[in-house]
């Protein structure tokens, strides 16, 4: 099935071939000049003293993952699904719910990963980074388990809201915390206590913090990442539970 | 002959209403079944239990044997289903949105391109496979969602309106398409045409608040009415007095009227006399007299009362 679910979105790449292209270069460039040269000009220095720039790059990298996730997911199982278009004959298939979720999620974390290797590649440009081989390998891994979070919550999301209003109002409050309550851009500590305890529990702002532990201590915290794998198995059945009765199978 | 499908029992409720209730029956391998029935009988739904679309609140669905609710991936294998609405992927080609279904499927890349082309050319459809699904009219859409519906060569298929937004050459092509694979799978549709039903069924369901009114081949479910003819007189002036005279000749059936033209069944075409006997000082100015077909059977007096 995921064979099947890569062909068609490389279809529509090609169907779509200019644009694609001009916003797979478009995006990086974009959310560079919009996000991180500002802020480098208020956060000169992050709480470690490390230059704004080059701390605030993986987290850029963690944003361009996020936005790119989007819009694969939300027209799978939003605007098809409100539209009755697809999903329902994906879902005639001799596929469990269990699979269309797992394997949508992949092919979607593939393309996010396309993108984020070109992203990867033009903040090279502009940004003096050095990452080891062993850096950019955990960068990877807490990328893919932060993507498979993210793209279960864009999932619930999207099946269990029906009007397109609200479904605007409520990703636009997803992309607000992840652009700055997620601790990509701005640390936790700069928020009032009671909101920074809070915001370091979310499971979504966890594979960062076990990348940022990392780079700066060298520990793998073995024990966060299980437990992120175990909430992804468990929303992938909830997910593929509300597919069912969203489609009433 | 062996079951293909069979209902046991079969329900569906949606809120507080019954739209299916308890429904068994058995649909045979190779044979062409049209259910019929006026809107929100349930036909629709039965097709979406039958597909696996939605599944009942209570009884068993069994495709080739295999419970369908237990046996999901397996039964889902034999069945192809045809939507009424259009639901192709709007951004992909239609060649594309096929060649996706084979995908899921897991059809072998060379098995789907011979499929792609025998049934594109029965369904003279190569003109419109490089076309983007939302650019070509509903009637094509139609003929690509049959080609995606076979692209697997389930061994039944599912119809819901099968000629739905088509011109009429598109309409005999797929009639032309579906009469050439009957016997080979099962075929199980659902028609509002009555001309195309009647052309084109091993067998006819009416349905009727879902629940089966009817079942069997035209010529079986018209046998009870095999000698009625339907017949229409139109009187200059047709007065109370005269329709109570009418109305109370013992060989006439149903009577009613519209105008001034009286409208009625008759066993034989000797009740015709009856009626010209009784009204012959009145000035009558057209006749008609038809046998009844499955339009008449479906009037709601008929199905309701039936003539006798």
């Amino acid at each position: 099935m995921i064979k099947a679910l890569i062909k068609r979105r490389l279809w529509l790449y090609k169907n779509r071939l200019v644009p694609s292209i001009f916003i797979f270069f478009l995006l990086p460039i974009f959310s560079f000049s919009m996000i991180c040269l500002p802020l480098k000009n208020i956060l000169r220095f992050s709480l470690s003293g490390t230059s704004y720039d080059i701390w605030a790059f993986s987290g850029l990298i963690f944003i361009i993952g996020s936005i790119c996730l989007y819009p694969i997911l939300y027209r799978e199982y939003f605007e098809l699904r409100v539209h009755r278009k697809v999903l329902i004959n994906i879902a005639l298939t001799p596929h469990s719910k269990k699979k269309i979720i797992f394997d949508s999620l992949i092919t979607a974390i593939i393309e996010s990963l396309l993108m984020i290797v070109i992203s990867y590649s033009i903040f090279f440009i502009f940004i003096p980074i050095s990452l080891t081989f062993t850096n950019t390998l955990f960068l990877l891994t807490c990328l893919i388990i932060y993507l498979f979070l993210l793209g279960n919550l864009y999932i619930s999301l999207s099946l269990l809201i029906d009007a397109l209003s609200i479904m605007l109002l409520m990703i636009t409050m997803v992309f607000l915390y992840i652009i700055f309550g997620n601790g990509f851009l701005i640390e936790f500590p700069f928020f009032p206590s009671s909101i920074e305890n809070i915001l370091n529990l979310i499971p979504i702002a966890l594979p960062f913090q076990v990348y940022q532990k990392f780079n700066e201590a060298g520990i793998i915290d073995w024990k966060t990442i299980f437990t992120l794998v175990l909430i992804i198995t468990l929303w992938i059945f909830l997910n593929s539970y509300l597919l069912k009765h969203k489609l009433q199978q | 002959m062996e079951a293909s499908i069979t209902l046991k029992k079969v329900g569906k409720l949606i809120g507080n209403k019954t739209i299916l209730a308890g429904l068994s029956f058995g649909v045979e391998r190779g044979s062409l079944v049209a259910i019929v029935g006026v809107n929100d009988s349930g036909k629709s739904i039965l097709l979406k239990l039958l597909s696996g679309y939605e599944n009942p609140n209570y009884g068993q669905v069994f495709i080739h044997g295999l419970d369908m609710e237990k046996r999901r991936n397996e039964t889902r294998k034999l069945i192809g289903y045809v939507p009424f609405e259009n639901d192709l992927d709007p951004w992909l080609t239609i060649e594309q949105n096929i060649r996706f279904n084979a995908n899921l499927y897991s059809v072998d890349e060379t098995i789907c391109t011979e499929r792609l082309k025998k049934y594109s050319s029965d369904l003279n459809m190569e003109p419109y496979l490089k076309e983007y699904a939302l650019k070509v009219s509903g009637g094509i859409q139609k003929r690509a969602m049959l080609i995606r519906g076979l692209i697997h060569e389930p061994e039944i298929l599912i119809l819901d309106e099968p000629t739905g937004y088509m011109d009429a050459e598109s309409i005999r092509l797929t009639w032309d398409l579906i009469k050439k694979i009957k016997g080979k799978k099962s075929i199980i549709y659902v028609s509002n045409s009555l001309r195309e039903i009647e052309q084109a069924h091993d067998r006819i369901l009416v349905f009727h608040e879902g629940r089966i009114l009817m079942d069997g081949h035209l010529d079986k479910l018209l046998k009870s009415t095999m000698d009625y003819h339907q017949f229409q007189i139109e009187f200059e002036q047709l007065e109370n007095d005269l329709y109570k005279k009418l109305k109370n000749i013992p060989t006439v059936v149903s009577p009613n009227r519209m105008d001034n033209i009286f409208h009625f069944y008759g066993r034989t075409r000797t009740v015709f006399f009856d009626v010209i006997k009784t009204a012959s000082d009145e000035m009558m100015i057209d006749l008609n007299v038809k046998k009844l077909g499955l339009r008449d059977l479906l009037d709601s007096e008929f199905a309701g009362k039936g003539l006798d």
